[in-house]
Parts: structure tokens; sequence; C-alpha cells
């Protein structure tokens, strides 16, 4: 049975989410029938495919949450913060029993409480002719016929779509059998010779125990005829009668009269259920282990590492031998090899995204607590819930999002009689967004809260020696804006027990860099903040310009890098033993990348200086490097936990001839930079904004190496 | 079969044996992931001298770690003879430097005796104890040690 957990644990996560989005709109509006219809069902459907799984405490769990939700939509009884608040606990227990049948195999949490207290509620405020909650739905109309629960629903579509029929056979013994749960049970095994049995009226447990009169029905999937079938049964002993007879979805409907499938919001493609027969438009999913796709991935990249050395080895012959005819066979074959490898990887990449809702989905939830614990009003709006991006991306946002939420709520809205005596609506409004952007994906925290208040920001930072005052004064507000984005830096005065925990912005700016992405905030003082989060697709592969050091290769994620410029020795400028180059009358600080990682002692090599204009954020850094070598895709490889964190230093990469280049962490290596610069001279002058007799550099227009005719020349400026 | 072997293994411990400077030295065969000539190696800025940098094993990177500065023992030079011994200490696969590496072996039990700082030029905080094979000293390393003592705080002063 396990490919039917899968199947079992896939749709309990999904009604679970159904529950949550439910309970939550119901805390809302406190009378939106819609919303606990919705409720019922997805209580109900849970109960059934638990029950068929063999999930008791589960199921009783549901049970219980589907009578008070019955009685509630029949306005038997009215929704009050009581019942919301019993439902979230009976969610989170539902969460929890959902993890253990995970990890353990079974459920632990004891249910019984949660069900004594909803009991307690059913029978609260019922009018005194109360007799109504006593049939369990599902259970009443048996004679009718079976009544699938959604997961046995669910198994049989899929397996009408493999050609297999599913039937319902219908087994009465002869009156007075002896041992009719033997009977049962021999019914039950002839068929599965036959087929599959997938389910049973009454349940497996039940036949066991002899808990039936003398029918029973079993649902098996199976290529044989029913004839087949029928007979196979009816010659065992003391079966009196059986049916056989084809299922058919329309015959399943459940107690409200509407077809079933119309409650399901899947994400999946749909099966048979909505389209009429006939009309197979249907896309066939396969369910594939994670670690799977994660194998494809780095087996691509290997295949990428290949390709890129066999361009390499092709350049070379090339040059050795001119305009020989299988040199530029091979050519063209590389080059194919190298259009599919793109294929392929851009169709794994596909594979192993996922809806960013698989993160946002969390979110509605821990909002209203913190909303409620900090006292606030809140109402919380999320966009793009659709948009996919990599798993692993996912996975290293989940912290930075959870934060910038927390900061939304705790330090963004204010309490509703501030709002109020500001002018503003009593609830405060946060906004999750996400969106594609050309090869990125953007997500943005929005509040309509205070502000950053950039006195306070200004008065921290010189409070904390992070800068000087003449510094202070030549900054725009959005440098001083970014500058809560410096270590140890939190505007918090008092600290609540979510957000003040040590981790600032400082984190959350250090893990989106990690992965490659950037943060920046706009915020105006009492109308709101906004933090604009610019993530990769994926951390696997990106596009770096490979640049030499001394005998190394080092690569620089290319969002960056800024642009290439070459300055002559006469172009640089020293301003407190810092040397600077004017760039579009901009001052550059300009560093040997050698020295900044330590490398040499970073003096600037003689002569014309090569200088890749990096870029974090708002600032720049000019770093002098030996050699260009180009731009390419770069497979990203982890250092390991042995190197633990190396300072600038985010990863690895396979070079085309198998040795290994470092990926750089630019927006460490400027903060490095900053950070050696400012120790002596931090409250010292700064560098002046504007030199007019400095020459602007030429800008190299930068060509890329790689793969002549397949991608265009780049010449980088932004 | 296999309680054949437990009470073998309890006998006798197999050792990968190489050598370094004037000594030979054993690591549990068990620990020893594969043996591989001598690569093109990146250097990592900032790292303690001892980690000579990352080499590319078969699409993994992994650190790797010169034993002789590992033990300040005098450098020596790369030859052709020089070999990586890549080993597996979860959850840390590092290669190590070594001059040669000689040989499998079984050692007895008994003959492994307690490390004492007369034996070794290497401290004995890296040693697991001493084996006496035929006319032979083995020193045992405890990698484990090797791998972590100390570096601990000079890789966390490295990376300001």
């Amino acid at each position: 049975m396990t490919q039917y957990l899968a199947v079992f644990l896939d749709e309990v996560g999904e009604q679970i989410q159904k529950l949550e989005e439910g309970i939550l709109a119901l805390e809302r509006d406190h009378h939106d029938r819609e919303v606990l219809h919705s409720l019922f069902r997805a209580a109900h459907t849970i109960k059934g495919s638990s029950a068929a799984m063999g999930f008791e405490r589960m199921s009783r769990l549901t049970h219980g949450m589907e009578e008070v939700l019955d009685r509630l939509r029949k306005g038997e009884a009215s929704v009050t913060v009581e019942v919301v608040d019993l439902l979230l606990a009976c969610l989170d227990a539902l969460k929890a029993m959902k993890e253990e049948v995970i990890v353990h195999g079974q459920e632990i949490t004891d249910p019984s409480e949660l069900i004594a207290r909803l009991e307690r509620q059913g029978c609260r405020d019922v009018p005194a002719s109360a007799g109504s909650l006593s049939t369990p739905p599902g259970r009443s109309d048996q004679a009718k016929g079976i009544l699938l629960n959604e997961y046995e629903r669910r198994i049989l579509r899929q397996a009408a779509l493999h050609g297999v029929e599913p039937y319902i056979v219908t087994v009465r013994v002869v009156p007075g059998c002896p041992m009719k749960g033997v009977r049962a049970f021999m019914v039950t095994r002839a068929l599965e010779e036959l087929g599959e049995v997938v389910g049973s009226r009454p349940s497996a447990e039940e036949l066991e125990k002899e808990q039936f009169d003398e029918t029973f029905s079993l649902i098996v999937l199976s290529h044989e005829d029913p004839d087949r079938l029928r007979n196979t049964v009816a010659s065992i002993l003391d079966i009196a009668a059986v049916d056989v007879a084809p299922w058919k979805e329309e015959v399943s409907q459940d107690e409200e009269g509407s077809p079933t499938s119309e409650t399901r919001i899947s994400q999946e493609p749909r099966g048979p259920s909505r389209a009429p027969e006939g009309a197979q438009r249907v896309n066939q999913t396969v369910r594939v282990d994670v670690e799977r796709l994660d194998e494809l991935m780095n087996l691509v990249g290997e295949l990428v590492i290949d390709r890129i050395r066999l361009t390499r080895i092709n350049k070379e012959l090339a040059g050795r031998f001119n305009h020989d005819r299988l040199i530029d066979e091979l050519m063209e074959t590389s080059r194919h090899i190298g259009r599919i490898t793109n294929e392929l990887q851009a169709q794994i990449m596909k594979a192993r995204m996922l809806p960013i809702d698989q993160l946002f989905s969390r979110f509605p939830r821990m909002v209203r607590d913190l909303a409620r614990q900090a006292g606030k009003q809140v109402e919380f709006l999320m966009e793009g819930r659709e948009t996919e991006l990599d798993r692993t991306v996912i996975e290293q946002i989940s912290d930075p999002l959870i934060h910038l939420l927390r900061n939304a709520v705790d330090h963004g809205i204010e309490t509703p009689e501030e709002r109020l005596k500001a002018g503003k609506p009593a609830k405060g409004v946060i906004r999750l967004r996400a969106s594609h952007e050309e090869n990125s994906i953007v997500i943005i925290v929005e509040d309509d809260g205070r502000g950053i208040d950039l006195d306070r920001v200004k008065a921290k930072a010189l409070a904390l020696g992070l800068v000087s005052e003449e510094q202070l004064e030549r900054m725009s507000d959005q440098e001083i804006t970014e500058l809560v984005f410096l270590p140890g830096f939190s505007t918090a005065e008092r600290t609540s027990d979510v957000s003040g925990r040590g981790v600032g912005m400082d984190i959350v700016r250090n893990n989106i860099q990690a992965i490659g992405g950037s943060v920046r905030i706009r915020t105006q003082r009492g109308t709101g903040t906004r933090v604009i989060l610019k993530l990769p697709l994926t951390l696997a592969i990106m596009r770096a310009l490979l640049v030499g050091v001394g005998e190394g290769t080092y690569a620089l994620p290319l969002g960056s890098v800024q642009e290439i410029i070459r300055t002559r020795p006469e172009e640089v400028h020293f301003i407190n033993q810092q040397a600077v180059i004017l760039l579009r009358q901009e001052v550059l600080p300009i560093l040997s990348l050698a020295g900044l990682l330590g490398l040499d002692g970073g003096q600037l090599p003689d002569g014309d200086l090569l200088c890749v204009v990096a870029i974090s954020g708002d600032s720049k850094l000019g770093l002098v490097v030996d050699r260009l070598i180009g731009e390419q895709e770069v497979v990203i490889k982890s250092l390991g936990s042995y190197l633990g964190d190396v300072p600038g230093i985010s990863g690895a990469t396979i070079l085309g001839d198998g040795r290994v280049g470092l990926i750089l962490d630019v927006g460490r290596l400027i903060w490095m930079a900053a950070d050696s610069r400012g120790r002596e001279r931090r409250a010292d002058r700064g560098i002046p904004h504007r030199t007019a007799s400095l020459q602007p550099s030429e800008v190299v227009p930068y060509r890329v190496t790689e793969e002549p005719g397949e991608r265009e020349e780049v010449g980088y400026a932004r | 079969m296999v309680s054949g072997s437990d009470v073998q293994q309890k006998k006798e411990e197999q050792l990968v044996a190489f050598q370094l400077d004037k000594e030979i030295y054993g690591v549990d065969i068990a620990m020893v992931h594969e043996i591989i000539r001598m690569q093109e190696i990146t250097r990592i800025p900032r790292a303690p001298s001892f980690i000579e940098g990352v080499i590319n094993l078969r699409g993994k990177v992994i650190p790797v770690l010169d034993l002789r500065k590992r033990f300040n023992l005098p450098n020596g030079q790369y030859t052709d003879k020089t070999r990586i011994v890549v080993v597996e200490i979860p959850p840390h696969t590092v290669g190590l430097i070594v001059d040669a590496v000689s040989e499998v072996l079984r050692l007895p039990v008994e003959a492994i005796e307690p490390p004492s700082p007369v034996i070794a030029n290497v401290d004995v905080e890296y040693l697991r104890g001493v084996g006496k094979l035929a006319d032979r000293l083995i020193i045992l390393l405890d990698l484990e040690k090797v791998l972590t003592k100390t570096e601990k705080a000079e890789l966390a002063a490295a990376s300001v």
C-alpha cells in the first residue's frame, strides 16, 4: 500500500492547506457559508481517506471537526473566536499527525482532548430539538451503492487513465453463514489474484470482525472482464450472490449532491473528472523522488562541464590546425551537443521547479498569530503564489522571508490606535508578491505601516560607530536606509519575542546574497516599507565571468558585474592611500583582487589595469585582476563542510580543464574591502564625491569568448 | 563467515600505511576512500597554512591537507611518489598529502601500544597508538583529531 500512502499524504496535505485557508477566512468573516461548506468538505475528505488508510486517530479527529462544521454550516451553531481557535488547534494536531505518519508510519499525537472539546462545542447552543447530528454523513445511504471517498476516487481515476477497469464487487453470503469473516477474506484474496482490491465497505477491519450483515462490497481494479470476476467469486463456498458493476465517476456524489470533483482545487493537471468522456486532454503525471531530480541535475552539471571542455579543446585544435574539415565537423557537433545540453538543463530545471506557494502557504497563519500576539490588526495579501522557482531556492529564502514578515508585523504595522490617529484604517495591510522577471524571481514584502525612521537609523548607526557624522551628512536617504543591513543593526527599541532575537537585516541580506540574490529597501515615513528580493531561478548553475589572478581562476556571478574597464596608470589617484578612479563622474575605489583575497600584499600591478566593476546593492568596487577569461556557465559546487565559511568565497566550480575555480562572494568582498579600509579611517575624512580633474576611464567592450555564434556579443553596462 | 571475520577484526587491524618524512604512519583502512596521484590544487584564500587547497575528485570538490605542514614536519618536495590519501570521516571527505603510500598491512591488536612522545615527531594528540610489526614501528593516526584538533580555532581565526 506504500504507493497509496504517498497519494494519501499528498491529499491530506492539500486538504490541510484548504482547512488552514478556510479557517483563516472564517476568522475574517464569521458568516461565510461558502467557507464553511468547503471546510466541511475538507474535513470530510480527510476523514474518509485516513479511515481508508487505517489512520484511526486522524479520522476520529476529523470526524469531530466535521460534526462541528456541519452544525455551523447548517446554522445550528454560530462561529465564535473560540470555535476558530479550536479548529486551528485541531489543524495543528492534524499537521503533527501527518508529519508523524511520514516519520513513524503512524500517528502519535493523541487527539482525545481535542475531540472532547469538539464534542463539547457540538453540544453547545443546541436547539431543543437536537436530534440531527446523529448520523455521520457518508454512511446513511449505503443501500444506493458505494460512496467512495476522495482518496479512493482518485486512485480509481488514475487507474482508469491507465486502462485498468475499476469495479465494485458486491457479494452476499448465504444467510446464517458461519464464519462470514473468513468468506470475506477468501473473496478478497480471490479477487487480489485477478487484480487489486483498493477498498471495501465496510472496512477491511470490520469485515474481519464480521461486522456486516450479509453483504459487503469491494472496490477492485482489474484487467479481467467482469464475468471472470463474478465466476471466481461465485465459486467460493457459501456465497449467495455476486454483483460486479463497473465503477463510473458520475455515480459518486457526495452528500451535498454536487459532484465532488468540482470541489477539489488541485494543482495537478485535472484528471478525467472534469473532462467529459472522450475528451482525453489529460496530462499524465509521474511522481519522482526529489533526490532523483537532484541526481539528474548533477549529471547535467557534469555534462555542462564537459561541454565547456569540448569547446575549449575544439578551439585549441582549431588554433593548431587551420581549416581542417574534421575540426569544423567537431565544432558543429560540439555546438549541437551544447544546444542539447542547454535544452536538457532547462527541462530538468523546469522539473525541479515548485510553485512558491509551497512556502507562501505557511505564512497566513504565521502572520495571523504574530499580529494577534502584537495586538495588531493585519490584512495579509499574497500574489503570485503560482510563481515557480527551484526547490533549493525556496529552501534558502524561507528564513529571510519569515524574518521580513515578522519585521513587517512587529515594526512596520502600527497598533490600531496609532493608525487611527494617523488617519489610516485600523487594519494594516501586508502584501507578499512573487513574480518572474527575466531570469530571476522578484519577491516583494510590503507593508503600509510607519516606515523606517531615518533619524533613528542615523542615531543608531552613530551610536554603534558604524558611520561618522560627516559621512551621514553626505548620504542620501536611500543610503541611510541601507544602513539597516549592517551587521548588528536593529532599530527595534523594544525587542519582541519574535523579531528581536539577534538576527537582523544583515542576516537577511547575507542569506539572499549567498544564493546570488539581492535585497533592496524602499521606505517612506508614515506610509510604509517595501523590501524587494531578487533571486536566481536556480542555485545549481549560474552565468559567471571568469577572471585570472596569479595562477588561480575565479568566477564572478554575472549579476554582480557591472562592467569591465581598462585603466591607464595615470588615471589612478590616491585618496587617503586608497586607489580610486573616476568612472563616469563617479569615484570608484579600486583594489587588487589578489590583495583582497590575501594572496599577496595588495600592490596594484604596473602598467594598464584590468578592472572588473563589481556591484552589490548600492556599493561598487573596482577589482583589479590579471586576466579576463570569459563568460560562461558554471556549475556551483559547495566547498564542503570541512572548510566551512571562507570569507569572500561562496563556492567552487569545475573549470573546463578539470581544475577547481572559486566563486567569489561579491557582497562579502565589498564588505571586506570597506572594512579593511574603514577600520583606520572610519571617523576620518571620507572620499569626496567629485574630483573634476579626473578623466573617465575607457570602457572596454567585453566579448563573449565561449561558443562563438551562439550568443551575442555583450558589452556590459547598466 | 560473518562471525569469523568479526573475531578477526578484534584480533587485528587493517591499515593503509604511508610514508611521511622519516616515519611510517597507518590509518584505518575503513576510513580510506581511495588513493590518488598528486594533482593540481586550487589554493583557498585565507585558509590555514596546512590546508593546501581543493581538488576536483570526479566532479566533487574536496579540501586537501598537507600532512607535513599539519604536523610541522620539514617541508618536502612533491615527487611522483607523492599521493593524496582520500579519507572519509563523516561528514567530511578530505585528501591528505603524503610522501608515498607503501602498503596495506594487518597489525595484531596486541602489537599496538599507547603513543609515547619519544617515538614520533608528531604531537601525541594526533596519535592513536604505535604498532610494532617485525622490526618496524607504525604510527597509528587518530584521523578525527588530525582533522579537527585546534583546527576549529585556526579556521575560525582565518574567517574573520
